[in-house]
């Protein structure tokens, strides 16, 4: 691998984001040394007009500053694009994400209870007993054929697909719809997933009309027959005596369902993948259940699911001494600072009994920090125990297709093979 | 005696405390986070660390 330099490196680049992730973890440490808050041009989204260019925040330290402070450093003209969208698409597709304070706390805080640890322990029946049906399934489809599945297809996507949905209250037979297209509202217009770049913005508006439609039918249900689900809570609650809008409830919809599956189907996915490339610490974590929760940790941080999010200065602000005027836009990016040195000693080391472990692989400090982060660590940890107890034969036995997106640091698919079968 | 004081502000009932330390902190059905004795004081500090928005705080 060639060592980069600071004048080749764009981070707006599409391939970038394709190659293997040491060549870009190399960029990063470049980065985060010599230029931490390095200017790039934003890439080009047809149809949405180019805006004023982003810093490339990479340090852990400087993360935490932006992220903590919500007053200075807003969500609200986008947290989840390089470019500025038409309101009404960013409101559409960010939802919370995308808003600030006091809108954004007083939903939040209604939400929470949803999502709350124990609300959650009551769920570990289910999560547990989705990860042990999964399994035996990719078992059966390794004998059935030539005992070989994809990680991605067979294991990784169907664990958080089920329990979202369960948690919703998404019929059977609308989950096939659901995967697909969320994964392709998080494709970051992969030309896999979006076959022409021209119409990106019209495969997303595509994807999003698709599941607000389930959303209208199943509103329209739980408004007669409430059921024990969160599409119900979306529709009966209320923030300062008025329930959601129509609007809203769509797009907390939609986060939820794409939240739901993109991040924790690429931690699943990315973490067998890093489990296959140190065998020796996927063999202490088979022999040792009480490694699980350093674990989870680990994987979170290795795999960054979410590489970034963006903030927008809303006035003059000063960062380590730097000054940036009003409207200077930051990605921080999180997958940088989970392997900053100044936080982590030997970083580039993937250790499952790592501890303490301050990753912001869910976020960093602030009102943002993810609100599924029980959720995913309690899938991350279930599945990963499933495979070891019922799968120690998986092995992985080709190269990973990535997903060629700067946001979401996906695989597309991960071929493996169950020695135990043939 | 030491006890946790929550900046009912800033909470935003993300649960981290909870996770942290279930014995002294948990967020009721109303997702209104219900503060006990911290009895397991190197826990509490660990709560009070890992709050993603610094709503917790340990006084004497």
């Amino acid at each position: 691998m060639s060592t980069p330099t600071l004048d080749a490196i764009d981070l707006s680049e599409r391939t970038f984001w394709g190659a293997p992730p040491e060549q870009r973890h190399a960029v990063f440490d470049l980065l985060r040394r010599e230029s931490p808050f390095a200017f790039f041009a934003e890439p080009q989204v047809p149809y949405i007009p180019v805006g004023p260019g982003y810093h490339a925040v990479t340090r852990y330290a400087d993360v935490e500053a932006i992220s903590s402070q919500p007053a200075l450093f807003a969500s609200g003209s986008g947290a989840v694009s390089i470019a500025d969208m038409p309101p009404d698409l960013n409101e559409f597709y960010g939802s919370l994400i995308s808003m600030d304070d006091p809108r954004h706390g007083k939903i939040r805080r209604i939400v929470a209870k949803a999502f709350t640890p124990r609300v959650l322990e009551n769920l570990v029946g289910n999560v547990q007993a989705v990860a042990d049906d999964v399994v035996a399934r990719a078992r059966r489809t390794a004998e059935a054929g030539d005992g070989t599945i994809d990680v991605v297809a067979d294991l990784a996507a169907p664990i958080p697909l089920r329990v979202i949905c369960d948690m919703m209250g998404i019929p059977e037979a609308d989950r096939a719809m659901v995967l697909q297209q969320s994964t392709v509202i998080l494709s970051g217009g992969d030309p896999e997933l979006v076959e022409d770049e021209e119409y990106m913005v019209t495969a997303f508006l595509k994807a999003g009309e698709l599941l607000a439609g389930l959303m209208e039918r199943l509103a329209a249900e739980r408004l007669e027959r409430p059921a024990d689900d969160l599409t119900t809570a979306l529709v009966t609650t209320e923030v300062d005596g008025e329930r959601l809008s129509h609007q809203e409830i769509a797009s907390f919809f939609i986060l939820l369902l794409v939240a739901g599956n993109e991040t924790t189907r690429n931690a699943i996915s990315q973490g067998v993948l890093a489990l296959s490339e140190h065998p020796a610490e996927r063999d202490r974590w088979a022999a040792d259940p009480g490694l699980t929760r350093t674990a989870v940790e680990e994987v979170v941080r290795w795999t960054s699911p979410i590489t970034w999010m963006r903030r927008t200065a809303t006035r003059d602000v000063e960062l380590s001494g730097q000054h940036f005027p009003a409207g200077s836009k930051f990605l921080l990016f999180y997958a940088a600072a989970n392997r900053d040195p100044a936080v982590f000693a030997d970083p580039h080391r993937f250790d499952l009994s790592r501890d303490p472990n301050p990753h912001v692989g869910f976020g960093s400090r602030g009102p943002h920090f993810c609100l599924g982060a029980h959720l995913a660590r309690r899938e991350i940890g279930v599945a990963f125990r499933a495979f070891a107890d019922h799968l120690p034969d998986l092995e992985v036995c080709g190269e990973p297709a990535r997903l060629q997106s700067s946001f979401v640091n996906g695989l597309k698919r991960l071929p493996a093979r169950l020695t135990g079968v043939r | 005696m030491t006890r946790v004081v929550v900046d009912r502000e800033v909470c935003m009932s993300a649960g981290v405390c909870e996770m942290e330390a279930p014995a002294v902190f948990e967020l009721d059905a109303d997702g209104v986070l219900q503060v006990g004795e911290p009895t397991d004081l190197a826990a509490v500090e660990g709560a009070v660390r890992a709050c993603p928005t610094g709503a917790l705080q340990l006084v004497d």
